[in-house]
């Protein structure tokens, strides 16, 4: 149209007007604070209908950051139909969808029977984000200003709409994001509470097992008994204080053994075999008795208790033995043993048959000779001429003989018996010597050579002569016996006097003989023992009974050069209560059972 | 007169107590360590007839010179030093094959069954009768 302008002032006005209305247009994306596509659409309407003399503007258009589905309709007040907006809106679309203009309805159609163009602007290149029909009743709408107002405002649209769809996807996203941070931050701190719940309790649990150890510690260290803690092969992981001295080991030697390794031999095959019980669970816990070799050498006795320790599923871990030192007990078991056997012995040799054994062969050396004399004497009688002298002799020893037999009864039923002593005052020397005497015949025989070393001044002791004269014979003839196979040196006898502490004698045998034999040594007193070929063994025991009856005592010393010393050491004077104590314990260990 | 009764005339002929021809008497020898065995014995051995001599122990026997001339050993079991039968065994051992009787104051099955079997002519339980060691003697002498 390029008619020659009729009004130029007004088209001038028109024409600024119209750069001031796009120049605004151009401003609306900056003003569209919030980027609300319904926002955004409603401005643009409202600024269109200032802008552009329009009945009305109505926007339908699909949200493009969601896909909803938006229709905003703005009416001018000076529409004829006066109908509310949303009507005119709800008119619009059935018309448009009778008119099968669900899209874009052609330019310039006209709508409600009145002459209303309607000037459809798409949104988007395409018409994809939605259009805006706007619609006059004027003729010659929309002019050519108007459109490109309209244009131009259908293009800031869609820049708005499209900058705020971006920009709304940019708030999903940066939510989305912000939510995934929370979620996740959520999560994190969630698994930090449970981690710090789990620290809790598992610093609980670290305090009750430390409380719990503090305990097992203290009943380790300060057990009265030996604990030993040991894998299962045995080897020491721990062991207290007790355990350790008893062992004679430190802790670190230790940890380099196991318990198999310091236990003497014997004991082994026993102890594997328990641990293999304990270990296959067929028992839960053994005791042994058994010796340990500590590191010096020395063999302890022990009585252990041994256990396996569990781990939480019930499986065997470790060993662990409770250790008692028992040497003490053992060594009197040992004693007791000893003991019992010695008195079962006694209690055997106290019978009947034996005393009366003992009596029998006391008795018949002297009835021996009686008889033997009795009949020579008949003999020499009955010679031809009588042998009167000879005779004499034989009966002589008879008597002699048959007081001889009476004395043995008489000392035996005394010793065997509850009888008292009878007690008297006498000289030891003069009863030593009386002794000697009667002995002397034989010991020159045997080229014995007799000496004496009486004191001068030993005083008298109450005792029973002749049970302590018995006891010197019983010393002198074994002195004579230790020395019968001695021809190397002198067979020196020495019987020696002297008072002994305060109130005591002490009478001493001295011989040259063979002495005593370690074993010997310890035996010599014991009831029957004697290292003669048809001893009774009886002399020494019994004549230990008579001195300890005296309430004295009888020892062997070995001499510095060869021989033994027996002594025996009296008291003076004797308690007759106490001696007659003596008299009935001596006899009861020796009584029939 | 008792103890003789029932004995042979000619035995109390055999053993005359001394000799007018100067002919010695056989030795009977006791070893015993019992000092009335050694007093008794040797005094009824002369009253039997023979020459007797006492001894308390074996060496002292052995070492004495008149082993060779002993007839006849009455000997004691049991004695210290060297026994009755180590000295059975000594003298066996040396080549004398002189006749042995024990004697001893102890039953001992055992030792006596080893005695004899060593070739003792004899064993007597103390206390024993002068007619038993007689008789002993007899069959000790009699054996040779």
């Amino acid at each position: 149209m390029a008619e020659p302008v009729a009004d130029p002032e007004r088209e001038i006005k028109r024409l600024q007007r119209c750069i001031n209305d796009l120049v605004s247009l151009l401003a609306l994306p900056a003003i569209w604070s919030s980027n609300e596509p319904a926002q955004i659409v409603a401005m643009l309407l409202d600024a269109l209908l200032r802008m552009v003399r329009l009945d009305f503007a109505c926007a339908r258009l699909k949200d493009p950051a969601t896909g909803v589905p938006l229709e905003i309709f703005r009416v001018a007040d000076s529409f004829k139909l006066k109908a509310p907006p949303q009507d005119i809106g709800a008119m619009l679309s059935n018309w448009l969808k009778r008119e099968g203009h669900d899209s874009l309805p052609p330019t310039g159609s006209r709508f409600a029977r009145e002459d209303i163009s309607i000037f459809p602007v798409p949104l988007g290149i395409h018409g994809e984000i939605g259009m805006i029909l706007v619609g006059s009743e004027r003729a010659g709408f929309p002019s050519q200003t108007e459109s490109l107002l309209l244009s131009v405002a259908a293009n800031q649209a869609s820049i708005g709409l499209r900058e705020a769809a971006v920009l709304t996807e940019q708030k999903r996203i940066a939510n989305e994001l912000d939510r995934r941070v929370a979620v996740r931050t959520a999560e994190l701190a969630a698994t930090n509470e449970e981690l710090r719940k789990e620290i809790a309790a598992r610093k609980l649990e670290e305090e009750k097992l430390w409380r719990s150890e503090e305990r097992w510690r203290s009943v380790f260290e300060n057990s009265a008994v030996g604990v030993a803690l040991t894998d299962l092969t045995g080897r020491f992981i721990a062991t207290n204080p007790v355990y350790q001295k008893m062992l004679g080991y430190a802790e670190a030697e230790l940890q380099q053994l196991t318990f198999l390794d310091i236990t003497h031999e014997e004991h082994l095959p026993e102890n594997r075999r328990l641990i293999e019980d304990l270990l296959g669970g067929k028992r839960q816990q053994f005791q042994i008795e058994k010796r340990y070799r500590r590191k010096d050498g020395q063999a302890v006795w022990v009585r252990n208790n041994v256990s396996a320790v569990l781990d939480a599923d019930r499986v065997a871990r470790f060993l662990i033995a409770l250790s008692e030192d028992m040497t003490q007990r053992k060594l009197s078991e040992e004693a007791l043993a000893k003991a019992r056997a010695e008195l079962a012995e006694v209690a055997r040799s106290s019978s009947l048959g034996v005393l009366a054994a003992s009596i029998a062969h006391e008795v018949n050396q002297p009835l021996s000779g009686i008889i033997t004399n009795a009949g020579t004497c008949l003999r020499m009688l009955s010679a031809d001429p009588p042998n009167i002298d000879g005779a004499r002799e034989t009966v002589r020893r008879t008597i002699r003989d048959g007081n001889r037999a009476s004395d043995v009864i008489t000392r035996l039923r005394t010793l065997y018996s509850r009888k008292e002593l009878s007690p008297e005052s006498m000289n030891l020397n003069e009863a030593a010597q009386e002794v000697t005497e009667l002995s002397l015949s034989e010991l020159q025989r045997n080229g014995v050579m007799l000496r004496y070393e009486l004191a001068d001044d030993l005083p008298l002791v109450v005792a029973d002569r002749i049970q302590i004269q018995q006891v010197i014979l019983n010393l002198l003839r074994n002195a004579a016996d230790a020395m019968s196979s001695i021809d190397d040196h002198p067979r020196e006898l020495l019987i020696r006097t002297e008072r002994d502490g305060g109130n005591q004698v002490r009478l001493s045998v001295q011989d040259s003989g063979i002495g005593l034999t370690r074993q010997a040594a310890g035996n010599i007193f014991e009831a029957f023992y004697t290292t003669k070929t048809d001893g009774m063994g009886i002399g020494l025991s019994v004549s230990r009974s008579i001195i300890e009856a005296h309430q004295g005592r009888l020892w062997a010393t070995p001499n510095d050069g060869p021989g033994t010393t027996f002594s025996f050491a009296i008291p003076c004077t004797l308690d007759l209560d106490e001696a007659e104590a003596g008299v009935n314990r001596s006899a009861q260990s020796t009584d029939a059972a | 007169m008792d103890a003789l009764h029932g004995m042979p005339h000619c035995l109390v002929m055999e053993y005359p107590k001394d000799r007018s021809d100067g002919q010695a008497q056989l030795l009977s020898v006791v070893v015993d360590d019992d000092e009335s065995v050694r007093e008794s014995v040797p005094d009824l051995l002369r009253e039997f007839g023979f020459a007797a001599r006492a001894f308390s122990s074996a060496p002292e026997f052995l070492s004495s010179g008149c082993v060779d001339e002993t007839s006849c050993l009455i000997l004691d079991i049991a004695m210290p030093g060297m026994s009755g039968p180590e000295l059975q065994q000594e003298l066996k051992r040396r080549g004398h094959e002189i006749p042995i009787i024990f004697i001893t104051g102890r039953k001992d099955e055992a030792i006596r069954a080893r005695v004899l079997k060593q070739g003792a002519a004899a064993f007597l339980l103390k206390p024993f009768s002068d007619e038993a060691l007689l008789a002993a003697i007899k069959m000790a002498l009699q054996a040779i």
